[in-house]
This record gives structure tokens, sequence and C-alpha cells, in this order.
């Protein structure tokens, strides 16, 4: 799981390792991947949002 | 040998930013808190970015050169370096937070109108600026005063060529103002550097700004939205006084614009109207009918000698007030009061030889624009 979470977070910044790319791409199902990636960008829009909130205080 | 390089860098830098300053090819400092906040923002930005493009194209220029083929130098061909990746997306997200920062910082004094002592609405028309003083029951219109001469250069440039007006807006130092803006017919935009204002008004829409003004002057701007012909040709003064001198302009202000609406219900001579119809003609008139009233055609017509202006009355004065729906000639019921309405009307009915010899009472005037 925490290996998924890690390539979701390195795609967010665009960056990643070709070995790991090739790793994800040989075990793993699509769907846990596109799950965490929706979960984390979710997380993400929360964060800038309290960002916002605070900003705005 | 690389010291007197670095020396003389540095020495440019400092002659060409300073030159900069002078020559104001740079933003101004402004005369308010918050214009000086934009600035500093502005220049920590510009350093930031200054120092970037050192460090880039200083490490490129550099490779160019140490590495170049004629040396003999062997491209390198690896493929990936996940560190090197991770640092340069890393280094220039940090670099932008931290540039968000102050910028939010500043944006937001920058929208913060509450808690101002006086409300200004500043509407913008083609082509001019009008001033209402809320509350204060002060408004009256702001028109370029650079003779048309100039402009078309049958005299030699003033001082203030094109950035000069009639009544400037007048500004007390030390309160805050809060400007509501909007416009008439089309997006003018409210710009004066040195407060740091450049505002679009929009006709429907009232936005907000604000200036808290630190030192007494008069600070020169522009329409800074193209909005037609004559868009070069309403300026932004703005005369900022001390609290005191302001609070007894705006008194002597309060009793002029009294006595002139005590002016509606008496019985004017001709002379009288035509002295004044003569200066608003000038002011307000003129940018499209021409000095003389000869017109420009195909859009603005010929007052002089216009013949079914000069047969029907009622038509042309319904005209002044009301405006031509689907032509360039706007309504004047809310931007010019009674007497200089009714002296407007007067002036082209017997200026350049239209000698109707009809006298325009105020008082008719206002009957009309109240039905």
């Amino acid at each position: 799981m925490w290996s998924v979470v890690k390539s979701v977070l390195a795609a967010l910044i665009g960056v990643q390792s070709n070995v790991k790319r090739q790793q994800d791409f040989s075990s793993g199902k699509p769907l846990i991947f596109i799950v965490t990636a929706i979960v984390i960008t979710l997380v993400f829009v929360l964060i800038l949002v309290g960002v916002a909130l605070v900003a705005a205080r | 040998m690389h010291l007197p390089w670095r020396w003389l860098l540095t020495i440019t830098c400092a002659v060409s930013c300073s030159q900069a300053q002078a020559n104001g090819w740079n933003m101004p400092v402004g005369v308010t808190d918050l214009s000086r906040d934009i600035y500093n923002l502005h220049m920590t930005i510009f350093w930031i970015c200054v120092v970037i493009g050192l460090i880039v194209f200083g490490a490129m220029f550099y490779s160019l050169y140490r590495y170049r083929h004629a040396k003999g130098a062997k491209p390198a061909n690896f493929h990936e370096n996940t560190t090197v990746e991770v640092l340069w997306t890393a280094i220039p997200i940090l670099i932008l937070i931290g540039m968000a920062v102050p910028a939010t910082a500043t944006l937001k004094k920058m929208y913060d109108t509450s808690d101002a002592d006086l409300d200004v609405m500043i509407i913008g028309q083609q082509w001019r600026w009008r001033y209402e003083y809320l509350g204060e029951d002060v408004a009256f219109n702001s028109n370029m005063s650079t003779p048309w001469e100039q402009i078309h250069g049958e005299e030699e440039h003033g001082e203030h060529y094109l950035l000069d007006v009639d009544e400037p807006l007048v500004l007390p130092i030390n309160r805050k103002v809060r400007f509501l803006m909007t416009a008439d017919d089309v997006i003018h935009s409210w710009w004066v550097p040195e407060l740091a204002v450049k505002q679009d008004t929009i006709p429907g829409f009232i936005n907000e700004n604000w200036v808290k003004i630190n030192e007494p002057g008069i600070y020169r701007g522009q329409c800074a939205e193209l909005c037609g012909v004559n868009h070069g040709f309403m300026p932004v003064v703005v005369h900022a006084m001390e609290e005191e001198e302001f609070d007894s302009w705006l008194a002597e202000r309060k009793e002029a614009q009294e006595q002139e609406a005590m002016g509606v219900d008496r019985e004017w001579e001709l002379d009288d109207l035509m002295a004044r119809g003569e200066s608003v003609y000038r002011a307000i008139c003129s940018s499209c009918h021409q000095s003389e009233g000869q017109g420009a055609l195909p859009a603005f017509p010929a007052l002089a000698n216009n013949q079914p202006m000069i047969d029907d009355f009622d038509w042309h004065l319904d005209v002044v007030i009301n405006g031509v729906s689907g032509a360039a000639m706007p309504a004047f019921r809310s931007t010019l009061n009674p007497v200089e309405l009714a002296a407007v009307v007067t002036y082209t009915r017997n200026a350049w030889g239209n000698d109707t010899g009809d006298v325009v009472q105020p008082a008719l005037v206002a009957e009309k624009i109240a039905q």
C-alpha cells in the first residue's frame, strides 16, 4: 500500500524512476492506483482550501 | 583577472537600476503605504527572478563554454537521475510558495475596503470621468482641459499635455477613501500610478478600491482601457490636500452646488446662458461635434445650420437630455444639471449662425427631466 501511495505522490509531481515504473506495471491492479490517486487529489484540494481559509483570516 | 569583471557588472547593474527609477522605466514607489508595499513586492520578485536567471543562464553558458566540443568534451548518456529531478521540481515549488506568501498578504490589503472615511463614486464616460462624493451631495465631471489646438499641432504642447483636467478629483490625505467604480457606456479603466490604483470601470458592475494618501500633491493618470476614439483624451488628475483644506473645499463645493440648484428656479438672461453654454459645450460636446459645431461625419452630425435641430426645439432638447438610442449620442440627464443643460441647448441654438433667439430656461429642463 505504501508503495502505491509513493507512486501516486511521485506522479503528482511528475518524477518517477524507471525501475519503480516497471514494478508498478508488472504488479498491482490499475484500480488501486486510480482510487488512491482520487483520494490523494481530494486531500490535496482540502489542504489548499485549508490554506486559503487560514490566509483569508 | 575575473575581479574587475565582477565589479564592472555590479556597477553597471547599480547604475542601470537607479537610472530605471529616474527615467520612469520602473513602476513608481507611490505615495500610499499600499503603493510602497506593492513596489517592494514587485522589487522582491524582480530580484528573485534576476537571481534565478543568473544561476540558470550562468550554468548554461559556463557549460557551453567549458565543455565545448572543440575541447573534446563527450556528452553524458545516462537516462535518469531521480534525486536531481526531485530537486528541480521541489525547489521551484518552494520558490513559488515563498513568492505567494508576500503576494497574498499584499493582495489582502488591496481588497480590504472596509472602514472607509469617505466614499467616492468614479464613473467612466465617453470621454471623461465623473466623481460623486457619496452622502455629501457633491458631484462633478472631470474633462480634459488640453486645448484641441495643441492636439492638432497648431500650438506648442503645454506642460501637462493630455494630462490636465478642468476639475481634478480632490481627496484628503491621511484618510481612507473608498472608490466605487463603474461606467455608463463601455469599459474604462481608472489608473493613477502614484496611487497604485488601476481598476476597470464596467457598465452594470461596481468595482471597489481604496487609497490612503500620505503626501499632498497632484497625481496624474490616464484611462487604461481602450474605450473609443477619444480614449487618449480622458486623463485622471487627483489633487490630494491636507485634511482641513479638503474639508473647507468640500463645504465650498457643497455651497456652490446648492447655489446652482437654486439657479434652476430663477429666470435666466440669454447672455448668461450663452456664456455658460459655451463653456459646457467646450468641455462636453466639442470632442464629437467639434469646436465650431461643424461635426465629424458619419458618426457626429454638424450642429451649425442643422435645420431639423433648429426647426424642432422639443426634439433637440429631448436628444440632449435622453440621448439617441443606438447612436453615439449619450443621455446627459445625470451628467449635466438643468442649468448646464439649458445653457448648452441655448448655446447650440444660437451659436455659429443658428440664431434662433431661443432662450431655454433651466426650470423647463428640470420639468422635462422629471417627466
